[in-house]
């Protein structure tokens, strides 16, 4: 699966995985997006993991932003920009 | 165009004067180096072991250099990018991908110690560390400003984008624009997808950028000559150049990092 967002005067982030008995697996987030430090897209990329396929946008991006270590800087996305991307990949 | 300008605040110029720095001028080199001296520099810097510096970037090859947390299937054209002998890179800063042959871009890293951004925002930091290039731009008679967050601009088009790590102890901030474009040889080897461009109306993909060369007539000579003076009034800087321990240090990590698939496949 493969998903596209680009928040409106950020960056563009893709996620692109592959669902598994109805959760998702092997996620992958890229983009132009900036993420400071660069080690906190591990523990998104991990929220990920396991996900049911029928959470809602706003499901995925509380998991999202539960995971991101306190202190990190997300320039031009965000934990809802994932999650409209990941919604998108499984329309 | 519309013209959101990125601000900061003003006296922070003052602070260049704050460090004594060394200002390394362009040569060739394989598309590795210049990423492999981005880390050995920073790191140099954060250690104190270098003075602040600025330097210039150049390729000895064509280029796409994509941003730490870009997968290369999304960007790049790989096959196309094979055939034209386009080297893909990945650097160690986050932002977009950039496409260059040598001889057309003017690119720069800044490594200086956290202090000099210290109370700015991410935004301002930005337009911060390459509001001197804008004022040699506006200069040289483009009409050219900081659009948030990332992008040096122009009545003409986007002339380039700047990126930024903190890591090593230091600022890393590397700015490339584009001095001139093979617009046909760009969308061959690089990716621009509908959703990149969704919030940008309905220019097409080579639209987007107006490299210098199509807004004077200025040589590119002209531009690093009048950008290094101008880095030199600001900071009282001086001309330095690579050390040969920061060379061997660089080899080794193009050798251990940036030359491997590990590390440019890193998000395939």
């Amino acid at each position: 699966m493969h998903g596209e967002y680009k928040t409106p005067g950020g960056k563009l982030v893709v996620v692109d995985f592959e669902v598994r008995d109805g959760k998702i697996v092997e996620p992958m987030v890229s983009g132009d997006f900036f993420l400071y430090p660069e080690e906190s897209l591990e523990h998104i990329v991990g929220s990920l993991v396991g996900l049911s396929i029928d959470s809602s946008e706003e499901q995925i991006a509380e998991v999202v932003a539960a995971a991101v270590p306190e202190g990190t800087e997300m320039l031009g996305f965000s934990p809802e920009a994932i999650a409209i991307a990941i919604r998108r990949g499984l329309a | 165009m519309s013209r959101t300008e990125q601000h900061y605040p003003r006296e922070a110029d003052a602070r260049w004067r704050d460090y004594e720095w060394e200002i390394i001028p362009t040569s060739p080199m394989p598309p590795a180096m210049n990423i492999a001296l981005d880390e050995v520099l920073t790191r140099r810097v954060g250690a104190g072991d270098r003075r602040p510096t600025l330097r210039f970037w150049g390729w000895d090859s064509p280029v796409i250099v994509i941003g730490r947390f870009q997968s290369v299937r999304n960007e790049v054209q790989i096959e196309n990018a094979a055939e034209h002998g386009v080297q893909v890179v990945r650097r160690i800063t986050g932002g977009g991908a950039m496409f260059t042959l040598p001889g057309l871009d003017i690119t720069y890293s800044i490594y200086a110690p956290p202090d000099l951004v210290k109370g700015l925002s991410f935004p301002e930091s930005y337009a911060f560390l390459d509001s001197w290039v804008v004022d040699t731009y506006r200069e040289l008679g483009i009409d050219a400003w900081y659009a948030p967050l990332n992008d040096i601009t122009s009545s003409g088009g986007k002339i380039g984008g700047a990126a930024q790590a903190r890591r090593f102890g230091a600022v890393l901030h590397h700015t490339m624009t584009s001095y001139d474009m093979d617009p046909t040889l760009m969308t061959q080897v690089l990716r621009i997808g509908m959703e990149k461009l969704s919030d940008k109306g309905l220019r097409s993909a080579d639209k987007r950028v107006g490299p210098l060369r199509q807004q004077t007539s200025l040589p590119r000579e002209a531009f690093f000559h009048a950008l290094t003076e101008r880095f030199m009034d600001l900071t009282g800087g001086e001309l330095g150049e690579i050390s040969n321990l920061e060379h061997q240090a660089a080899v080794e990590l193009v050798r251990s990092k940036f030359s491997t698939e590990e590390w440019t496949y890193l998000l395939p």
